[in-house]
């Protein structure tokens, strides 16, 4: 299958991990990424809060390149996936609609409404399909239980946005079973991570952090697994932070999606980035038992 | 014929602070038609089984708000919550008191937290002295003025929201979703003339601690959808008053940031957001990420179609709008 990949911001930057674990595992499971260099930045929550018809239009201008191209987005972030399904919501008012096109049309821009945004979480699972994917397993994840962690846009508004509850999500559990890790069920799990705030109240984003990362602990949890790389910033390159606001070590490590996929597809830690990563991860893979070849 | 039945285990978080040092969970187990409302399982119970269960209700008909609690962990109304859909989901149905609000007994909280909070934003029309209503006269509004506070008044302060933000529960000092969505009622009703002294007086209230994640909306049983009018609120309060706070700063900084190259310039923003002074205390947290992520000092290449962007800005975001 073909998509229009959309890595988002951070991907590119501070990410970078999540990037190449995509298309290692994209290559392996033979989804081609077609990559657009106009594709400018989702808004991440925060131009929304600023000007929201000037987030709407951003928007559109990257679903009218998506459209032109006759193919489907494809997100590697929650927040992306968010905003860029918020904006077609948005852009069905016609309000909205009437001053977004006026931006538009004078740079000979039109946004029709049809771009399907399609995070890759949705495409592992419904697209590619777990049996297929349990049946490119190389390195069983048995041994080594996962925490999910969903990144509030994924899931809400369900009512806008969802394509499964959002208060009892499996999708991601369902991938890590397949992938042979064991899923853990945390109430922190559809959680926020406190991304948002990280810059604005410091120490209430890291209590709140902390209490998610806490919980996946509790849980039994030897490592997290977010498909959202704001979420992987506050729960890996923050944890330090959230271990000063819980008062006690928490040392968990935090998978982004594509590289429990990866790991499990055979891919090295450095293929997939896991030196990169704050918390080192090497403790999490030693608990994968060894019986498979790697 | 007989309605059918199904066997429904409860899991009820029992407390007394006068005889109890932890809570515990005491297991009933009814029998029960699926569309049982788990508010009437509850009062069920209580008459039959149990009268020292303490619960909090009143109208039954999801009208008063009364008898929010957490059903299978989602806060939200015991008397608009069947049974049978919850048996299915999830096997039994715990039900617990309301969190961010200490409990009393049993599933009823104090909610004087959440009161206060609603107070605090003044709750009620403020008029002009300076200019008062003539006598007799009505004060009409255009449809397209009420539009814009169509969904607030149909919130009944169950609590539900409160109970369920993260952001509460981090830090008790923030109003909370339901005090923000009111605040919201009245800063764009035209009848109010303290419109600019409201948008001011909650910002460093906590109107930016708010992380946009939607739980509140979701745990809403009217439909008031909280965080859309949170957002609402910050938009007004960055047009009126400019980047105040470091939260409008940062969106504010975020928005400019984007202008300039069509993607995010890591680096760039944490200036943009906390100034100078602000990225020397983020000076150590900066450096320990820099040896593992070295991008994000480096400055990212301009996207193409650049122009695109900017004409957009141009179209919908003059720059002097965004001034006090």
């Amino acid at each position: 299958m073909k998509l229009a990949y959309y890595p988002g911001c951070v991907a590119q930057e501070s990410g970078k991990e999540l990037d190449m674990s995509t298309r290692w595992v994209c290559r392996a499971l033979g989804i081609e990424l077609v990559e657009f260099p106009n594709f400018s930045c989702c808004g991440s929550g925060f131009i929304d809060e600023a000007n929201e018809v000037l987030n709407v239009a951003l928007n559109a201008r990257n679903l009218a390149i998506a459209e032109k191209a006759g193919l489907e987005m494809l997100t590697i972030c929650s927040t992306c996936q968010g905003m860029l399904s918020l904006a077609n919501l948005r852009f069905a008012d016609p309000k909205v609609r009437a001053r977004v096109d006026g931006a538009l049309r004078p740079i000979g821009i039109e946004y029709r409404g049809t771009t399907k945004v399609r995070h890759l979480l949705d495409v592992l699972v419904h697209d590619v399909g777990l049996a297929t994917i349990r049946a490119k397993v190389r390195r069983p994840l048995d041994g080594l239980k996962v925490g999910a962690f969903y990144g509030c846009h994924l899931l809400r508004p369900s009512d806008e946005l969802g394509s499964e509850s959002a208060e009892e999500p499996h999708s991601f559990e369902d991938l890590l079973a397949a992938l042979g890790a064991s899923p853990v069920y945390y109430r922190g799990r559809v959680m926020c991570c406190g991304f948002p705030i990280q810059f604005v109240k410091p120490d209430t984003a890291s209590r709140i952090a902390g209490h998610q990362i806490d919980d996946a602990k509790a849980h039994g949890a030897d490592a997290m697994a977010t498909p959202c790389p704001l979420c992987h910033i506050s729960l890996d390159a923050y944890q330090n932070r959230a271990e000063k606001a819980v008062g006690h070590s928490l040392d968990l490590p935090v998978f982004h999606l594509p590289q429990v996929v990866g790991l499990a597809l055979g891919a090295t830690p450095e293929e997939l980035g896991l030196p990169r990563h704050l918390v080192p991860t090497e403790a999490a893979l030693a608990k994968i038992s060894p019986k498979a070849p790697a | 014929m007989p309605e059918e039945t199904i066997s429904a285990t409860f899991d009820v978080y029992r407390f007394d602070p006068k005889t109890d040092s932890t809570p515990r969970f005491q297991r009933y187990t009814l029998e029960l038609a699926p569309h049982t409302p788990v508010l009437t399982a509850l009062l069920k119970i209580r008459s039959e089984v149990d009268p020292s269960l303490t619960l909090r209700y009143s109208c039954r008909s999801a009208i008063c708000g009364s008898c929010a609690m957490r059903v299978n962990s989602k806060s939200r109304l015991a008397c608009e919550t069947q049974v049978g859909p919850e048996i299915a989901r999830n096997g039994r149905i715990v039900v617990e008191p309301m969190r961010n609000q200490p409990v009393l007994r049993d599933l009823v909280v104090d909610q004087e937290p959440f009161w206060r909070q609603y107070d605090a934003i003044e709750p009620h029309l403020i008029l002009d002295p300076r200019h008062p209503m003539p006598e007799g006269k009505e004060n009409p509004m255009t449809p397209d003025q009420v539009e814009r506070f169509r969904e607030t008044p149909r919130c009944i302060a169950c609590a539900a929201c409160y109970s369920a933000c993260p952001a509460v529960e981090a830090d008790p000092g923030f109003p909370g979703p339901m005090a923000l969505a009111k605040l919201y009622r009245f800063v764009v009703d035209p009848r109010d003339t303290a419109h600019q002294d409201r948008l001011l007086r909650i910002q460093p209230g906590g109107l930016w601690t708010c992380l946009r994640c939607h739980l509140c909306t979701e745990a809403c049983p009217k439909d008031v959808r909280p965080s859309e009018r949170i957002r609402d609120l910050k938009e007004m309060a960055i047009r009126v008053q400019g980047g105040t706070e470091n939260g409008s700063r940062h969106a504010i900084g975020f928005k400019e940031n984007i202008r300039e190259r069509g993607v995010l310039s890591e680096a760039k923003l944490v200036r943009q957001t906390s100034g100078v002074a602000g990225m020397v205390g983020q000076l150590g947290q900066g450096v320990r990420i820099y040896r593992k992520k070295p991008e994000i000092l480096k400055t990212p290449p301009k996207i193409e179609g650049l122009d695109e962007v900017r004409k957009i800005y141009e179209a919908l975001d003059r720059k002097e709008e965004d001034a006090p």
